[in-house]
């Protein structure tokens, strides 16, 4: 019987306002390959961060072969054999795959004893080796920008080997692989396992986990719900756990009353920066009176789907009508006068101008209408009035009121004067991409409040989420997104959380 | 006339090559340095001084003011250079800022210094040094040479300094370990961290050397110019060094031959109207050359010349 | 309000600095310092050669001061749109020389106004579009068209249009120039710069322009958040050509101001430092129109007043920009005092 390799015992950790950790308790056995599955918030990353040294924990021991370590930085989960691959990769662009792989760990060697010099032939040798042994097939020779992610992943695994790592740590490692990449890195990660590694993968893909891992535990809102022997657990029983079902509140609500069709989304295409499509002929209504929930695992098309649609990025196929007016690849600023309200999911860097006041945060999107300027001279006394109106409505709270500089307030209230500020312009069509990412439970309560009570206003609302509890909390209508495309629409109440979840997952589809 | 284009064309080409490869080292390591033209003047500052401090001790005649000039031009330079360092890696000063302030308290600390020293140490109140003409080296047999032969007569002896510098400061950028960190620094400063690079180090360093070679172009230009140093010495030669290095594509090899380039069209040019008869204003003309190629270059090939992808971005590691 | 603590303390720091050098010069550092006061006529002086008193010492500070605010609010305005004008300097240079050519076909100070301005705008357009049609980061191109321009200037200067007494420029015929200069008033002889109100206008007019017009309300979210701005639905594109083109015009107004003003002709060879200057300034500022016409009437008391500091104490006049230098020096640090203090 192997032994545990790695130990987690009673493992606490919080953040402001969350406990990301609650009293988790779980080992590694050597030579596994173990699977850490949850929901996106649910606490997996935090947990095996704490192993490489990124944060400690507040309470609880992690035991490295059988020692208690305290793991403060990667540099000494390094010196203890554990290697990471983050989720962003950590490539010098415009280096070798052997010059990224020895940066920090250079061979040397002196010309005549004296002079010394990084040996690069020495590198490419024992690169071009080390893929040889672990099958990861690299060229040391190439250049990091000219190559694909698939092989950038398999330079940051040879990073590790390199440096003798035994505990292998990926952070999500196929979201951004496409299926037939996924299946050459399943073999990989077996491979590794066969050279006597220990591979820790953080996931939330269940079909990876069911073809490749020996065990798995699954974690929802920081705690642990159980650990599982994978080949003896289905893959609906997994999902089912994963996503729970202690639905922690719940939004009154009356009957929804469909009006007309509002938003008209027919065979939508939409390519990405990288110019391959990320939404893939996708069609769908939206009533006046009605939230249309998009669920989906992240990076499956839904910012393309949410900017596509708010008229922030071009559309390359098929049309978007709202309220029986044409609007595809109409300018932002015709959306917006169309009637298109958008609380986007970054809102640091697009929702807010951050070093604004919050005062002048609010007209953002509506500064040049009569109502705030007049021939170009802007209303002061208006964004004033304006200003302490929505602060007023919205309960949006600040340090100096109106005056406050935007980027000093918090995530929550933050995202209320975003809120506050779209549904203000009472448009037909709200998008709310990821509303409640990173937000307490009070806040997040009071924006699906807000959801409800605009629908039934009689506006029609897109919400796209990567929270279940979300959307189950909120839509009538529930579309699932995988690979780009709507997998399944149904209305709300003939759909299973179960069902939703398989959906998701791409277990099943429509 | 040949022979004066080639000799005129590499007295000004080598400095300017070396204070571009300063400016590389800066900003391969993601520095943006606009400071080239004030490092080059505070250097060429300090090796007057020492040199003609050391007249006083050795007598004009001796060798010894010469280069221990050029070595007080490398320290000075590199002294000015940490300043900017500091004002970029530790207080994270805008870079480009930084640089224009750099020039300005450069140009206003040698002009005032320069007069203070001379009145303290050599009693007048001049506000340059004079230096006197250097030697020029003549190898015999290659000087012979048709043609070519010309670049090895009268040689300034900084040239030859300039070249042996120039090919080390090159090993050091693409074969060392130190090199190699260096240019990821300015690539993904946080993977160069992940490596367990310090990066700030990198950086300070990188700033300090492009200071020392920029010091020692300095002081070759204080004697091929001018024969003195005097805030004269801040004619732009920086700039122009960072049009090379820009033209250069922030590799050494090709800025070498933006260098060259630069330098030829200048003697060429000025050979041209002098042959023609044109007043020497029409030299202007020529010197706008090499501006108005790196701006068309940088127009038309944008594409393929790529600053390092963290210049002027200011690095903060507890960000990520 | 931090930004005006910060540009404060770095005017205190950059002041006692030297007081100290001054003191170690064995001088007196306060009475140094009235001198620079006297010497900008802020101050009575003990005598005054004939025609002349405080006021004309006044009047000539203020002509001094004109060009340093429409520089320092050409940087400030285009920092605002999230521009680097590095290349004040050179459109200085480009307006001041098509105004003294404009000046021979047409004398009049309106001509020279308005040509400066148009000059100086096709400067920062060009800049302006490179960035954003070619992607040339408008740092380099300044630098590139700084270099240029001057040595196109100075080869005209010096073949076609060269005094060859004082080796510079000729003269703008007095009738077009922007400083009525010797003006006869009471006894004395004044320079007057005609372009001083409208260089304090300018200012205020900024100042309204950025904070109480659309304009302004999109060149600064442009400038702080592109991406935002985009969202917002406005051109981002359009804005920055917009922001640089206006930079550009106001160096323009620098550049004659200078040129056909301050000084009545160009010195062929030499990039103007005020370009330069004018980025420190703006940052000691605080990039607030108000701000510069203060950060400037600073900077020039210390450069105006240093030519009688320097007589009246025996001490170089370099010491002025040797302080100078250390206010700019602290100014760029001053970002991290304000950092620190969060």
């Amino acid at each position: 019987m192997a032994d545990n390799i790695v130990e987690f015992r009673h493992i606490t950790k919080r953040f402001p306002g969350i406990v990301a950790n609650d009293d988790v308790s779980l080992s590694v056995k050597e030579g596994e390959i173990f699977a850490v599955l949850g929901e996106n918030g649910a606490g997996k990353s935090t947990l095996v961060s704490m192993l490489f040294g990124m944060y400690e924990p507040d309470e609880g021991e992690i035991y490295v072969r059988g020692k208690l370590e305290r793991i403060n930085s990667p540099r000494y989960a390094g010196s203890l054999g554990i290697g990471m691959v983050h989720q962003h990769f950590r490539l010098v662009s415009n280096y070798t795959v052997a010059e990224n792989i020895v940066l920090g760990l250079e061979p040397v060697r002196k010309i005549f004893g004296v002079i010394p010099f990084v040996d690069m032939k020495k590198a490419n040798h024992d690169i071009a080796e080390l893929s040889e042994r672990y099958g990861l097939k690299v060229n040391p020779t190439d250049v990091i920008e000219n190559l694909n992610v698939a092989t950038r992943q398999r330079v940051e695994i040879l990073k590790m080997l390199y440096r003798e790592a035994d505990i292998l740590i990926f952070d999500e490692p196929t979201a951004v692989l496409t299926p037939q990449e996924i299946a050459s890195f399943i073999d990989i990660v077996r491979g590794l396992r066969e050279q006597g590694k220990t591979i820790i993968l953080i996931t939330h893909k269940l079909n990876e986990i069911k073809s490749v891992a020996d065990r798995c535990a699954i974690m929802n809102r920081g705690k642990l719900v159980d650990v599982l022997d994978v080949k003896t657990s289905s893959t609906d029983d997994m999902a089912r756990m994963m996503v729970g079902h202690d639905i922690s509140f719940t939004t009154e609500r009356k009957p929804a009353r469909f009006g007309d069709v509002v938003l008209d989304v027919k065979n939508l295409t939409v390519k990405n920066a990288a110019g391959l499509d990320a939404v893939k002929n996708v069609s769908f209504k939206i009533h006046a009176g009605e939230v249309f929930a998009v669920a989906g695992v992240s990076g499956n098309g839904q910012n393309e789907l949410a900017d596509s649609i708010a008229g922030l990025v071009k559309v390359s196929g098929g049309t978007v009508t709202l309220s029986g007016h044409d609007i595809t690849n109409a300018t932002v600023r015709e959306h917006i006068t169309e009637g298109v309200a958008y609380i986007p999911e970054d809102r640091h860097n697009v929702g807010l101008v951050l070093d604004f006041t919050l005062r002048d945060n609010f007209p953002l999107r509506q500064y040049y209408t009569p109502k705030f300027s007049h021939k170009g001279v802007i209303s002061e006394s208006e964004f004033e009035t304006y200003g302490e109106k929505l602060e007023e409505a919205y309960d949006i709270r600040s340090g100096q009121g109106g005056a406050t500089i935007t980027r000093e307030m918090s995530g929550g209230n933050q995202q209320k004067a975003i809120i506050a500020r779209e549904l203000d312009m009472k448009t037909p069509l709200i998008i709310f991409m990821q509303p409640t990412r990173g937000l307490d439970a009070g806040a997040v309560m009071n924006i699906h409040r807000h959801i409800v009570d605009e629908r039934d206003r009689g506006a029609a609302v897109l919400l796209i989420s990567l929270d279940l509890d979300e959307i189950l909390d909120c839509a009538d209508t529930i579309g699932v997104i995988y690979g780009g495309s709507l997998n399944k629409i149904s209305p709300a109440s003939e759909i299973t959380t179960d069902e939703i979840g398989l959906y998701m997952m791409g277990v099943k589809t429509a | 006339m040949l022979e004066m284009i080639i000799i005129d064309g590499l007295s000004f080409s080598l400095p300017l090559f070396i204070m571009a490869i300063g400016g590389i080292y800066s900003e391969k390591s993601g520095i943006t340095n606009l400071a080239l033209e004030g490092f080059q003047g505070f250097g060429a500052f300090t090796g007057a001084f020492a040199t003609v401090y050391l007249y006083g001790i050795f007598g004009a005649e001796s060798q010894v003011p010469y280069y221990a000039g050029f070595v007080c031009a490398v320290i000075g330079g590199g002294i000015f250079a940490l300043l900017h360092a500091l004002l970029c890696v530790k207080f994270k000063a805008d870079q480009v800022i930084s640089g224009v302030v750099m020039n300005i308290l450069a140009m206003a600390l040698t002009s005032f210094l320069t007069k203070r020293i001379n009145e303290s140490f050599f009693g007048n109140n001049a506000n340059k040094f004079m230096l006197s003409a250097s030697a020029r080296i003549t190898v015999p047999g290659l000087c012979d040479i048709p043609i070519i032969g010309a670049a090895f007569r009268d040689i300034y002896p900084f040239e030859i300094m300039i070249l042996v510098v120039a090919i080390v400061m090159w090993y050091v950028m693409y074969r060392t370990v130190y090199g190699m960190r260096l240019r990821a620094c300015g690539d993904n400063p946080h993977s160069a961290d992940a490596a367990g690079i310090n990066v700030y180090a990198v950086r300070t360093v990188a700033v300090l050397v492009s200071g020392c070679l920029s010091g020692i172009a300095g002081m070759s230009f204080a004697y091929s110019v001018s024969a003195n140093f005097s805030p004269d010495i801040y004619l732009g030669y920086g700039y122009l060094s960072i049009a090379a290095l820009i033209f250069g594509n922030w590799s050494i090899l090709p800025a070498l031959f933006a260098c060259l380039m630069f330098g030829f069209a200048r003697s060429m040019g000025a050979a041209a109207i002098h042959q023609l008869g044109l007043p020497s204003s029409y030299n202007d003309l020529v010197r706008t050359l090499p501006y108005v190629l790196t701006l068309l270059l940088l127009v038309f090939f944008g594409r393929s010349n790529r600053s390092p992808r963290a210049l002027g971005q200011i690095y903060d590691k507890g960000q990520r | 309000m931090r930004k005006f603590t910060q540009s404060l303390i770095a005017i205190i720091i950059s002041l006692i600095f030297g007081a100290l050098i001054l003191w170690l010069m064995g001088k007196d550092p306060v009475s140094a310092y009235m001198d620079l006061l006297r010497g900008s006529g802020l101050m009575e002086k003990v005598k005054y050669s004939g025609r002349q008193n405080m006021f004309t010492d006044f009047m000539s500070f203020i002509d001094a001061m004109t060009p340093m605010i429409f520089a320092s609010l050409a940087v400030a305005l285009a920092l605002k749109g999230g521009f680097f004008n590095i290349g004040v300097s050179g459109q200085m240079l480009f307006a001041g020389f098509c105004a003294h050519m404009a000046a021979m076909i047409l004398p009049s100070k309106i001509a020279v106004v308005i040509v400066g301005f148009i000059a100086g705008a096709l400067i920062g357009a060009l800049i302006g579009w490179l960035k954003y049609r070619f992607n040339v980061n408008e740092v380099v191109s300044s630098i590139m068209l700084n270099s240029i321009l001057m040595y196109l200037i100075t080869f005209y200067i010096n073949t076609f249009y060269i005094n060859p007494v004082s080796r510079q420029s000729k003269s703008i015929i007095s009738g077009a120039r922007l400083t009525l200069s010797g003006f006869r008033w009471e006894g004395l002889k004044v320079d007057i710069a005609i372009a001083f109100p409208l260089a304090v206008v300018t200012a205020l007019f900024l100042h309204w322009f950025i904070e109480r017009t659309t304009y302004g309300y999109e060149i600064k979210a442009s400038g702080l958040s592109p991406n935002a701005a985009y969202y917002a639905g406005m051109n981002v594109n359009r804005t920055a050509l917009m922001t640089m083109t206006l930079s550009g015009a106001l160096a323009g107004l620098a550049g004659v101001s200078y040129f056909c003003g301050y000084l009545a002709a160009i010195q062929p060879g030499v990039v103007p430092s005020m370009g330069f200057d004018a980025i420190a300034v703006s940052l000691l500022g605080g990039n607030n129109p108000v701000g510069c016409v203060l950060a400037s009437f600073l900077i020039t008391v210390i450069s105006k007043g240093s030519v009688y500091m320097s007589s009246r104490q025996n001490i170089d006049m370099e010491i002025a920009s040797l302080v100078t230098a250390f206010i700019l020096t602290f100014a760029a640090c001053s970002s991290f005092l304000g950092r620190r203090r969060k």
